[in-house]
């Protein structure tokens, strides 16, 4: 992929998704997406021990996807969004290139197959379709 | 669907197109075909830059270049498996990632065309991720789309 990867810190992306691993520290996330929550209010849904949750938070809090507040006496976690856009912004870029290749591909076929609703008078740049049922070969080094 | 299998980080797009398998197959594995698509929007894949050699171990090697600028981004791979017109895997020297691109006769002359993409970037080579991965990547990437996007305070950098 030209741009995927490359252009973004590849240790903070790793940290991301390694952080996004877990099925109950993405629903830590998608809580914490309404508003900030304090430990307990997260550990309720998950039917966790405040040390299991607690676990899963410091992973959050050491890729830098949340934050605690040092000093307030319930110390709430806080999602820092920013922290998702390489993770989410590279996932996005190799889905993209994918869907314009299949796009192009899409357009590609059709001229190839020049169905009704192409143009008639036009001739393909390629060749035909093979014919069905050709034996398997690996001998398709580009003619 | 648990967490307890071991599986790398991985990424799954899927296509459906009006077309036999075999053409769609063919298109994948031959350069005049590739550079009518192998560049995204913007970009091309001249067919003089695209070299490859479908069997194990031989090379899929493409340069995408940019429309506007001229920006070139080569891309070198070296396929592991190729099964006509089934199934081509390759893996990429850039990235480490390993793509399996699944080819599927749904009748008519639909093919359903699979790309699954493991490995992202070293992303598995964490235990943490080993274990823990096996939601789609792609299914999840509209969803932190939509986080990164709403409201912040200051982002990490």
């Amino acid at each position: 992929m030209p741009s995927a990867g490359s252009a973004v810190a590849q240790d903070q992306l790793d940290a991301t998704f390694t952080a996004l691993a877990d099925p109950t520290r993405r629903a830590i996330v998608a809580r914490l997406a309404r508003g900030d929550a304090t430990v307990n209010e997260l550990a309720a849904p998950f039917d966790l021990t405040l040390p299991g949750i607690s676990k899963h938070l410091k992973v959050l809090e050491r890729s830098g996807i949340i934050s605690r507040t040092r000093h307030a006496q319930f110390r709430p976690c806080h999602l820092e969004a920013g922290a998702l856009e390489p993770a989410a912004a590279w996932i996005e870029d190799n889905r993209r290139i994918w869907a314009e290749r299949f796009d192009k591909l899409d357009a590609h076929l059709r001229d190839l197959q020049r169905g009704p609703a192409g143009d008639p008078g036009r001739t393909p740049p390629e060749k035909p379709a093979p014919p069905e049922g050709r034996a398997p070969s690996n001998e398709r080094n580009g003619q | 669907m648990s967490n307890s299998a071991a599986g790398p980080a991985e990424l799954v797009f899927t296509r459906v197109f009006e077309a036999p398998r075999e053409l769609v197959f063919e298109c994948m594995t031959q350069p005049e075909h590739l550079t009518h698509f192998w560049g995204p929007a913007g970009t091309s894949a001249p067919v003089e830059h695209i070299t490859l050699d479908p069997r194990p171990g031989g090379v899929f090697e493409t340069v995408m270049i940019n429309d506007a600028d001229g920006s070139r981004y080569p891309t070198r791979a070296v396929y592991d498996e190729v099964a006509p017109p089934e199934r081509l895997v390759w893996t990429e020297a850039h990235s480490g990632m390993t793509v399996t691109v699944t080819f599927t006769d749904l009748g008519g002359i639909r093919t359903g065309v699979e790309i699954r993409q493991v490995n992202v970037p070293e992303f598995a080579r964490s235990p943490e991720a080993q274990a823990g991965f096996r939601t789609s990547l792609d299914r999840f990437a509209g969803y932190l789309a939509a986080l990164s996007a709403g409201p912040r305070t200051r982002s990490t950098p």
